[in-house]
């Protein structure tokens, strides 16, 4: 109770100082602040650029350390998890992701994705899903136009190779699409969340009078697979179901 | 002469001495507790004549008599006077309880028989006796301490505590000091408890030789103390620390029930004074211990106590492997046993032995303890000894105090490799030690901030794009094809006709030829040839040469022979425009040719 209310406080302190100062200063004053060892204040000053729509792998690390830091580890899990989905190929948030999985409660054992939805899911999250949208229609385009050369050149080696050019960046676009749309689908509409609460069980049906399957804690990742009012269906990571109420967890 | 005459004198006064009346007396308890010895005495004041023991019960068991006699002369203003004692002593022993009657016994002179009185005694059941006849122990007898009964609220001991609510690791002072309000002789045997869950240690005191006196409660005491110890709590909660005992040397009168000094007079005079084992025991004390706060700091090593820390280099300049001492003190009142050593990184380079510790006790509990670290410096340069940061738990301020003693830098001169004699030092390589674990550090380069862009693929207008890009390739390939068929088109009409024109033009060469114009008949020629390949050939006019006809006819798999007769006719025709026609071939032979020449040409080119 003393904790939140001194964290409102820091949070109430660092708004008003705040005011009027432009993202990249606070950003950087809460890097300060982490600095010095006031975790919480930079946590809120993280978790408040987060509200205001700002997204990059290494906010979202930032916040994660802070939360860590500052004792919170279910939020930190969530915005490692978050900053893995803006930079996938970053060493040190696998490392503090590992290292913070490492101190929650529950142990499950992870049923692996197959190799190629995990290649394809890693090369979808390597850019953004709007850069591959544009490469799609880039590539589109140069499909047209190696269709047109293939259709109206007249000498035959040259139309060839145009035809087989035009195939292939067919193809190139169309996987370029796709990957957009995965990218699309696991940096906004992830269907993983982290479990905040400390202790909730998980039901065999929506509502309280399911029978108990399951107890998990804070920080435990899982995947929603259906919703349901106030309840949602989730499938652990080694692969049982449960209904557990929304309020908590957080989607990723 | 004068005193042989005083010895007759004497002696004849003894002669006329009138004998005294004998008297017979007995003596015993009115009451005794059966199994229980007890005496029966009879005094008689003369010791000529014979004495008849009383007829006993045969409840009695008795034994002796014990008979002793006594003489003694006075005189007195003149009067000689002889007393004669004899007493006899029987000792009784009544095993079964009742009333019994010790009857008279008689003692018989040559004048007369006297009797003794007749004595009631009453036997209790064994154990009901009379405190009075109470057991008296022999002198220095002492005997097993759980046997030894309490010395009662004469003397009494008692453990006195300098805190009765500590913190887990803060000494306690404990005084065990003796009450007395009378004489000791000695003290024989201290029993402590375990004193669970403490750590305890004796404090050095002289032994207790003189009791001061104290008054308590209007009451004058004899106190001193025993023994001070001092006790470390080692767990937390509510713990009882069970009595101690001790057994004191009681000096204790026993009166001796002499038979002619039963008096308090001469008791004070003549009764022994034996020394008794009596048991004392504390009062048992509850002790409450409230453990330390968490999350304990981590160089928290379980001072408990206010101290203060003090560090000492030997020297600041040193020579390569020459050991320099760092003294680190710890100084205070507090639990310095428990005190662990400090937690000091000394830089790489420097190899350090462990510490010899050594604590000097001022008082209670309080000293200073050194903890003095070897040093060798393995490496020349310049070295920093970190100041040594130790965390003590302060009970009177109730929270952990962080002591630190100032760093230090050490200058190490000379050459590694070994000069003067000193042999290299090999250092070993080591392993990386890894001392724990944590997360990385943040990102702090300049706030690259994206906000969330809207997402492309999910808009209709990402899509229409598509369908733009689409549209354009589909009206480029309608335009392109259009021109295609209409270049394709003119191309074709000129194939096609590409035979008629010639033949035409062959024709019109045959009537000039008729007509008599024979100047005008090779040029005709010519131009229905040279109209064909054009045609044929898909040459514009402008374009048109022998050589790139020829190639074209080449490239089509035209025969060489054909391709000659066709150089042969345009040359022929070329020839007779500048000559005159009788040198030449005859024009109608040429008109012949070139007819025949573009039939086979045709076939070819299709």
């Amino acid at each position: 109770m003393r904790r939140t209310l001194l964290i409102q406080i820091i949070l109430f302190a660092g708004l008003l100082s705040l005011a009027g100062q432009t993202p990249e200063e606070r950003y950087s004053q809460a890097g300060v602040l982490y600095s010095s060892g006031d975790y919480s204040g930079a946590a809120a000053i993280y978790r408040k650029l987060y509200e205001e729509g700002f997204r990059s792998g290494d906010l979202f690390y930032n916040t994660g350390n802070a939360f860590f830091k500052s004792g919170d580890n279910a939020s930190a899990i969530l915005f490692y998890e978050r900053a893995k989905l803006l930079s996938p190929a970053d060493e040190d948030i696998d490392y503090n992701l590992q290292i913070a999985r490492s101190r929650i409660t529950d142990r499950l054992e992870t049923v692996p994705q197959l190799f190629f939805v995990r290649w394809f899911d890693f090369l979808s999250l390597l850019a953004s899903t709007n850069f591959w949208a544009v490469g799609a229609i880039v590539l589109f385009v140069l499909s047209l136009m190696f269709a047109v050369l293939f259709l109206t050149r007249a000498r035959a080696r040259g139309r060839l190779l145009s035809f087989w050019l035009s195939l292939a960046t067919l193809l190139l676009s169309m996987l370029l699409i796709s990957l957009s749309v995965r990218n699309n689908s696991l940096v906004n509409h992830n269907s993983r969340a982290v479990i905040m609460c400390s202790i909730v069980t998980g039901r065999s049906a929506p509502g309280e009078t399911g029978n108990e399957l399951f107890v998990l804690h804070s920080g435990t990742t899982v995947t929603v697979e259906q919703e349901l009012g106030e309840f949602r269906e989730v499938r652990l990571p080694d692969g049982n179901k449960g209904w557990i109420r929304a309020d908590c967890m957080e989607k990723i | 002469m004068k005193s042989i005459l005083t010895i007759l004198i004497f002696l004849l006064a003894c002669l006329t001495a009138t004998p005294q009346e004998v008297t017979l007396t007995v003596d015993a308890p009115g009451t005794a507790a059966a199994g229980e010895r007890f005496r029966v005495i009879y005094t008689i004041n003369s010791t000529d004549g014979q004495f008849t023991p009383p007829k006993f019960d045969p409840a009695f068991t008795v034994q002796g008599p014990q008979q002793s006699t006594s003489r003694n002369v006075q005189w007195i203003n003149g009067d000689v006077k002889t007393i004669a004692t004899t007493t006899l002593i029987y000792y009784v022993t009544v095993s079964a309880p009742g009333t019994y009657t010790i009857p008279a016994a008689q003692f018989e002179t040559k004048k007369a028989v006297v009797s003794s009185a007749e004595r009631q005694i009453v036997i209790t059941p064994a154990g009901q006796a009379a405190p009075a006849t109470g057991q008296t122990q022999g002198q220095g007898q002492t005997r097993a301490a759980g046997d030894i009964p309490s010395a009662g609220t004469d003397v009494s001991l008692k453990l006195l505590f300098s805190d009765r609510e500590v913190y887990a690791g803060e000494p306690i002072t404990v005084t065990l000091k003796l009450y007395t309000r009378i004489n000791l002789s000695g003290l024989q045997e201290l029993r402590y408890p375990d004193f669970k869950g403490f750590l305890r240690e004796d404090i050095e005191s002289p032994p207790l030789r003189n009791l001061e006196t104290e008054v308590i409660d209007g009451v004058q005491y004899g106190t001193g103390v025993v023994q001070r110890l001092v006790l470390y709590p080692q767990i937390s909660g509510e713990i009882r620390i069970d009595p101690v005992e001790m057994t004191v040397l009681v000096q204790e009168r026993t009166s001796a029930r002499e038979p002619f000094f039963d008096d308090p007079f001469f008791d004070s005079f003549f009764s022994s004074v034996s020394t008794v084992p009596r048991k004392v025991v504390t009062q048992p004390v509850t002790i409450r211990v409230i453990p330390l706060p968490l999350p304990r700091p981590a160089d928290f090593h379980g001072a408990v106590g206010s101290f203060v820390l003090e560090s000492s280099l030997s020297s600041t300049e040193s020579q390569l492997n020459d050991a320099i001492t760092l003294k680190v003190v710890l100084k205070g009142s507090g639990s310095l046993n428990l005190a662990g050593e400090p937690l000091i990184n000394f830089p790489q380079g420097i190899e350090k032995y462990d510490p010899k510790v050594t604590i000097t006790s001022t008082g209670t509990s309080s000293g200073s303890k050194t903890f003095e670290y070897l040093l060798i410096p393995r490496n020349p340069g310049k070295f920093e000894i970190p100041p040594v940061s130790y965390t003590v738990f302060d009970p009177n301020q109730e929270k952990y105090v962080t002591l630190r003693s100032e760093g230090y830098e050490v200058n190490v001169s000379g050459t590694p490799g070994g000069t003067e004699g000193t042999d290299p030092v090999y250092i070993p390589g080591e392993d990386v030690k890894y001392l724990g674990q944590d997360i990385r550090f943040i990102r702090n380069g300049n706030g690259r901030l994206g906000t969330a862009a809207a997402t492309l693929v999910t808009e209709l207008h990402y899509w229409l794009w598509f369908a733009l890009a689409l549209f354009i390739t589909a009206v480029v390939l309608l335009l392109r094809g259009e021109q295609i068929r209409r270049n394709a088109d003119v191309a074709g009409v000129r194939n096609r006709k590409a035979l008629r024109n010639a033949r035409q033009r062959l024709a019109r060469a045959e009537a000039l030829l008729k007509g008599g114009k024979k100047g005008q008949v090779n040029a005709e020629v010519a131009r229905a040839l040279w109209g064909y390949l054009g045609d044929k050939l898909r040459i514009p006019p402008s374009e048109i040469t022998r050589d790139r006809c020829y190639a074209l006819l080449r490239q089509r798999n035209t025969g060489e022979e054909l391709i000659s007769e066709l150089d042969r006719i345009l040359t022929a025709t070329e020839y007779s425009q500048y000559a005159p026609v009788s040198e030449g071939e005859s024009p109608a032979a040429l008109c012949k040719r070139a007819d025949s020449l573009i039939s086979r040409l045709d076939d070819v080119l299709d």
